[in-house]
């Protein structure tokens, strides 16, 4: 199978689940989807395409939206399903159910993007240190952060 | 059976990374395990936003200092992609040769570590001053040890000349005929197998549904390869062979990375013969229009991948990065359940983030009072290492 035929049968099977999807470059297909299609989309993907492989999740404030990409792979192409959410009320379904090893990316844009993950099997926090302020994202594109003035102790008032 | 909770790191002398795992064990046997990240996060993906994509090359360099190469040639690569260039196939040919000695002497230095955990500490020995002399063909190229800085955007910085290539050769030649000993060595010794041999078990089914990559995954029986499956600079021209095992254990992991060297070596000794003439690099432009890009590369440990955003300045919008380290974490949280304590180093430097144990304290925690007392190593040793205490239970795998 190549990716022209590999991008038929996902418009076949996906049908109206799908926004958009193109193939800009060799083996690199990207996908668009809804968030309430996402863990369909992701089952139809892994059982009938084998895209067993989750890569990674990447999260990029967009300022008007979040879009977080699912980067799966297969042994034909690199497949990526972007999902774009509203900014005021960020919230995805996990797909932990259907590619467990998704749970440490999860967790990392549940940190640094400040994206709740429905129904997380494990939510606490994974890099961010645990003094940490909540309501920080660091990643979002409007944070902005002032450092508390630094305190030696000690030291002469 | 009362249940105790040891953490090992986040600060550990030997550590190369500040991790901190939480390991819960009923006498000899563990039964759970829990990592804990964060200690190094830099935000490296933040800074690289405020910086340009040159500045950046230097940057994500700095993410590991063994796979350093990596880095810089996934984000190099995808940078090209967003600007269209086509580097020169010299400049491709000398990126590959850097990344398969680089591979050469991470994986010769993870042979030592697995080694050194199984206690056998001549071939540690052996294989970190054989280490050297890779080491020495990498400065040779490219001036410096451990930061190559040999990735520009459109190529690389420097060429490579006859005395060079034929050092090259040379250091290869003797590198070989030392790997063929330790393989012979490492396959007969008798009680080095045994000690490896079925510890850490990973079965094919979990390996995939828990997104393993590299060594880790391959010694599970599955045939991914980046170099192969999603070919980037020229590796489809390049002959090699794909390198599994099917005994899901340590022994399988040391067995991929030991067949993984030697194809190394052909790789890198084709490259110098058939290096082709021409230029090493193309002008670059400082500005990339907006685009986005998935970069994948098959590092020592495993699939790497950068995500890169460009909106039209010199700055990138978003660069997303994963190293390969962090994908192996499910997997050997998986590995780690149902092992020996005594195991614990061995099936942790088996993913190759190495946690040998030089002296170190450790704090017991009673799961149910929760009681606390503190034992040196020594003390540990004989309490949970010695072989009466190993005779007692029931060999859990």
């Amino acid at each position: 199978m190549n990716q022209q035929e590999l991008v038929e049968k996902i418009k076949l099977e996906l049908g109206g689940k799908i926004i958009e999807i193109n193939a800009p470059a060799e083996r690199r297909i990207f996908l668009t989807v809804a968030a309430e299609n996402l863990v369909d989309t992701m089952k139809i993907l892994r059982d009938l395409f084998g895209f067993y492989h989750l890569s990674t999740i990447s999260g990029v404030d967009t300022l008007s939206s979040f879009e977080i990409l699912y980067h799966l792979a297969n042994n034909v192409s690199c497949l990526t399903v972007k999902v774009s959410i509203n900014r005021q009320n960020p919230e995805i379904p996990t797909i932990c159910d259907v590619i467990p090893g998704a749970i440490l990316y999860e967790r990392e844009i549940q940190d640094l993007l400040g994206i709740v993950v429905k129904n997380i099997p494990d939510p606490r926090v994974l890099v961010l240190p645990d003094d940490w302020v909540k309501g920080n994202y660091p990643l979002r594109k409007d944070w902005n952060y002032q450092a508390p003035e630094e305190k030696i102790p000690g030291e002469k008032k | 059976m009362k249940k105790i909770t040891i953490p090992i790191g986040p600060q550990h002398p030997a550590l190369k990374e500040p991790i901190s795992l939480r390991i819960t064990i009923e006498g000899e046997v563990v039964k759970h395990a829990d990592v804990r990240l964060g200690y190094n996060h830099r935000g490296i993906e933040k800074l690289a936003e405020s910086r340009t994509y040159i500045q950046n090359i230097y940057l994500v360099e700095r993410i590991c200092g063994i796979c350093s190469h990596s880095h810089t040639t996934c984000y190099v690569q995808g940078v090209e992609k967003l600007c269209g260039l086509e580097v020169p196939k010299r400049g491709l040919y000398i990126r590959m040769l850097v990344c398969e000695l680089e591979r050469i002497h991470s994986h010769l230095l993870w042979l030592g570590v697995a080694a050194h955990e199984a206690g056998f500490d001549s071939l540690f020995m052996y294989t970190w001053r054989d280490r050297e002399v890779v080491m020495d063909l990498l400065e040779i190229i490219s001036g410096n040890r451990v930061h190559y800085a040999i990735n520009t955007i459109g190529g690389v910085r420097r060429n490579l000349n006859e005395i060079q290539k034929e050092k090259i050769l040379e250091g290869i030649k003797f590198l070989k005929k030392r790997t063929e000993y330790y393989t012979n060595l490492g396959t007969t010794e008798p009680t080095f197998v045994a000690r490896i041999a079925g510890v850490g078990i990973l079965p094919k089914e979990k390996a995939i549904a828990l997104c393993a990559v590299g060594p880790t995954l391959r010694a599970s029986g599955v045939s991914s390869d980046i170099r192969k499956d999603d070919p980037y600079a020229a590796y489809d021209e390049i002959p090699f062979d794909l390198c599994t095992a099917d005994t899901c254990d340590v022994l399988g992991r040391v067995v991929v990375r030991v067949k993984e060297l030697i194809e190394s070596y052909k790789i890198v000794e084709y490259i110098i013969k058939n290096l082709p003439q021409g230029e090493i690099k193309v002008k670059a432009p400082r500005k990339i229009q907006p685009a986005e890009v998935v970069s994948r590369y098959e590092a020592p440990r495993g699939e790497n991948i950068h995500y890169i955003k460009s909106n039209g300045t010199d700055k990138p919008e978003r660069l997303k990065v994963r190293a390969p380290t962090l994908a192996n974490y499910p997997a050997t949280i998986e590995m780690l359940k149902n092992c020996f304590v005594a195991d614990i180093p061995l099936i942790f430097a088996a993913i190759d983030p190495c946690i040998c144990c030089a002296e170190r304290f450790v704090e017991l925690i009673d799961a149910k009072k929760g009681n606390s007392t503190v034992l040196s190593m020594a003390e540990i040793r004989k309490k949970y290492y010695s072989t009466e205490t190993k005779r007692n239970v029931v060999w859990p795998l």
